[in-house]
């Protein structure tokens, strides 16, 4: 059984192997999980391993773990981190056999639910304290079947509008406090020869997190979502389709054939400095930190449109993703303790520290003005990022399907309710509100 | 066959091998494609009758995943979508990719000197993994910063400068011009080598009998090139039923813009490692079987008939 999920991507991979046309060298799916050393030790020295897709911070996390384990004398914390494009099914494998990690980052919310059903995860209510911890984001590792509790948020994500402060000091423009405010800066951008908004169309990923910078105050954000989820609500409401509508009305200020335009483009044309303005997610702020480390960031929300039904312009977040212990390890002890401490502001604020991202922790302190700035901004106003909170838990996605939807539209293939309809039709198929 | 045997003088007894060394000669192969082919596809069949939750196996369901991925949607929709662009592709390459193949190889096959320079260089796209090649022309088309549209721009012709990847007429033939790029060399040196195998003395005496060039290659060079010509169909079928990486790198795991270049390999990919639904290890092994059973049956007819017409215009 351990070899179900090696089998499955082996299968896409010898179907792409058989053929002398294509070759298959660069297929995601294959590879065997190997190195995790659970060996047996002696009970006292502890040694936890924590597996993750973060390949980029482990030696961030080991100075993290470092503190841990000079208060926690015998314990030691053996990070390792994988290919991100792999590690769904690396961990999958891994926790299915008997070589699987004690910890391990889980991904968020849909992502998390096969492990949960398959029994892969350790269920943590009344074991670990949460106290600290967001509430709202609990539901990112909460078993969408049983409400159990499986792990604790790490990191968060949060949507705004990012901009760069040197062409709006040149161009004399400020950030905007309304919605004629808005309309207006782009217009005076543009007269000033610049791009006023950024945005990679080709990669539909990046048109849902549009939707909700540019339109979650029109829908409403929360109230909307309360409606959805019990059901006297749905994405045909005339008021999310005028959300929509205001995505199609903005590509006035974005390139020509933006739906050309893939992501990694628009994150030049910002960072380059031909686009004033960037819609996008916190996760960001590194790029555009090492791409362009002389750019002065500014970050602000949009105001909210005309008829909106938020009062306040919103701010969309979500978890990116859990720490969870797996059911299978032998020292579940230790890993609760561990989890215990990933769960306390003394986590929180190291990692906000050395990974510099935000942390799902309440109550943190951000030394980076920016990240102190999005903080607040999402403090002032947070909302769900509907699409990818709650529209994950089946095939088709909701965020998938307006991501799609919305390239439709900008083609000229389908109207803004058009786009509402596919939606609410697509997640139909799994979704039963009110359960 | 049988009369040569009773008239020899010997019988050929040095063609003969005693079973059992042969089968040990069969045996290093046949472990690796158990192992590797055999296995998997055995364990991917069975998957696809059972129910799933994540990686725990539920009870047997039949061919329900099978109804699935031709009922529920979005494979409804999505199925007949990635198909018909398989279709395309294949169809594209046929056009494109071997009928230039095979222009290339007659005129290399004549001015011959020069031959393997050009050779290689048609050839060596081929040496890059696809995946490489795929982000380089996404770079190349780019309408922001892409050679190809800036280009056109600069030599007056900028009402051909479109969104290439962007727009869904346009998208799904980049992706046929890419592949048709990089596998060129391809066919081209099959034909090439097939071209090298006819025997000059039958071309000489077509000529000097009277038979014009169209000629000659309508009646020696195109039935002599046939079993090439089969061959190549059938890779080229096989893999743009199995095109994966070029889509994956032009278009993303979703085919974009809006599902304009999506693949069925790209489907099996997004519902088996990005679906949000916990039972999609059974859904995608359906669709995995669906795609090789059809490239099986389809090789397998194509063979069976291009071998008919071979032997049919040799009995002529």
């Amino acid at each position: 059984m351990r070899k179900a999920l090696s089998a499955l991507g082996l299968i896409g991979v010898a179907a792409l192997v058989l053929t002398g046309c294509a070759p298959a060298a660069d297929e995601p799916a294959e590879e065997a999980t190997t190195s995790a050393s659970a060996t047996a030790e002696p009970v006292d020295p502890v040694t936890l391993t924590m597996w993750s897709w973060r390949t980029e911070d482990v030696e961030k996390y080991n100075t993290i773990f470092d503190v841990y384990e000079a208060a926690n004398p015998g314990v030691t914390v053996e990070f390792e981190a994988f290919l991100n494009t792999e590690y769904n099914q690396l961990l999958a494998t891994g926790l299915e056999g008997s070589d699987g990690p004690d910890l391990a980052m889980v991904r968020a919310y849909g992502g998390v639910q096969a492990l949960i059903e398959a029994g892969q995860l350790l269920p943590i209510d009344g074991l670990v304290d949460t106290g600290s911890v967001e509430q709202s984001l609990l539901a990112a590792a909460t078993g969408r079947t049983d409400g159990n509790l499986y792990g604790v948020p790490f990191a968060t994500q949060t949507l705004q509008m990012f901009y760069n402060k040197g062409i709006f000091d040149e161009l004399g423009v400020t950030e905007p406090t309304t919605w004629d405010e808005f309309i207006a800066l782009n217009e005076a951008i543009a007269a000033g020869g610049y791009t006023p908004m950024a945005l990679g169309a080709k990669d539909s990923w990046m048109l849902p997190i549009f939707h909700e910078i540019v339109g979650a105050a029109r829908y409403g954000g929360p109230e909307f979502r309360d409606e959805l989820l019990a059901g006297t609500s749905d994405f045909t409401d005339a008021d999310y389709v005028a959300s929509i509508q205001i995505v199609d009305d903005m590509t006035e200020y974005m390139v020509d054939d933006v739906i050309g335009v893939a992501y990694a483009d628009s994150q030049i044309q910002f960072t380059a400095g031909t686009a004033a303005q960037f819609p996008g997610g916190s996760f960001e702020l590194g790029n555009f930190t090492t791409q362009a480390p002389d750019m002065e960031l500014g970050v602000y929300l949009v105001p909210t449109p005309p008829n909106a039904v938020s009062s306040k312009p919103l701010a969309a977040g979500w978890a990116d993703g859990s720490f969870a212990i797996n059911t299978k390890s032998e020292n579940q002890e230790a890993a609760l303790n561990l989890l215990n401490w990933l769960a306390s502001e003394e986590f929180g604020q190291l990692f906000v520290d050395e990974v510099k991202q935000f942390s799902a922790i309440k109550g943190l302190t951000y030394s980076d003005p920016v990240m102190k700035e999005m903080n607040e901004l999402f403090a002032s106003g947070p909302t769900a990022y509907i699409n990818l909170v709650d529209m994950r838990y089946g095939d088709p996605t909701g965020s998938t399907l307006i991501g799609e939807g919305i390239q439709s539209m900008f083609l000229g293939d389908m109207s803004a309710s058009g786009v509402a309809d596919k939606l609410q039709e697509g997640i139909s198929t799994w979704f039963t509100p009110g359960a | 066959m049988s009369m040569k045997m009773k008239t020899g003088n010997k019988p050929r007894q040095h063609g003969k091998m005693p079973i059992l060394i042969g089968t040990a000669f069969v045996i290093p192969a046949l472990a690796l494609f158990s192992v590797f082919i055999l296995y998997p596809l055995t364990t991917a069949l069975s998957y696809s009758f059972f129910s799933w939750k994540g990686t725990l196996r539920g009870e047997f369901i039949g061919l329900e995943n099978y109804v699935t991925v031709f009922t529920r949607a979005p494979f409804d929709e999505a199925l007949p979508n990635a198909f018909s662009h398989n279709l395309l592709l294949f169809a594209g390459a046929m056009v494109f990719q071997n009928s230039i193949g095979l222009a290339l190889a007659v005129v290399l096959h004549k001015i011959g000197r020069v031959k393997r320079l050009f050779q290689t260089m048609f050839t060596l796209p081929y040496l890059v993994s696809p995946l490489v090649v795929g982000y380089l022309w996404s770079l190349m088309l780019s309408p922001l910063f892409g050679p190809v549209n800036a280009t056109l721009k600069k030599i007056g012709l900028g009402e051909f400068a479109l969104p290439w990847l962007g727009d869904p007429t346009t998208a799904i033939w980049a992706i046929v011009f890419i592949t048709a790029w990089q596998w060129i060399g391809f066919p081209m040196l099959l034909y090439g080598a097939a071209l090298g195998g006819i025997p000059e003395e039958v071309t000489e005496a077509a000529e000097i009998d009277g038979a014009s060039g169209s000629k000659r290659f309508r009646l020696i060079t195109f039935p002599l090139l046939l079993p090439a010509l089969g061959t190549v169909s059938i890779l080229t079928f096989i893999g743009a039923m199995e095109s994966f990486p070029i889509p994956y790198a032009v278009g993303g795991s979703t085919g974009a813009p809006a599902g304009a270049t999506d693949v069925m390999a790209l489907l099996f990919y997004r519902t088996a490692f990005e679906s949000g639904d916990v039972g999609s290890i059974g859904t995608s092994s359906a669709l995995a079987m669906l795609l090789f059973l059809f490239i099986f049956g389809v090789a397998v007819v194509l063979r069976t008939s291009l071998a008919r017409a071979e032997r049919k215009l040799y009995d002529e």
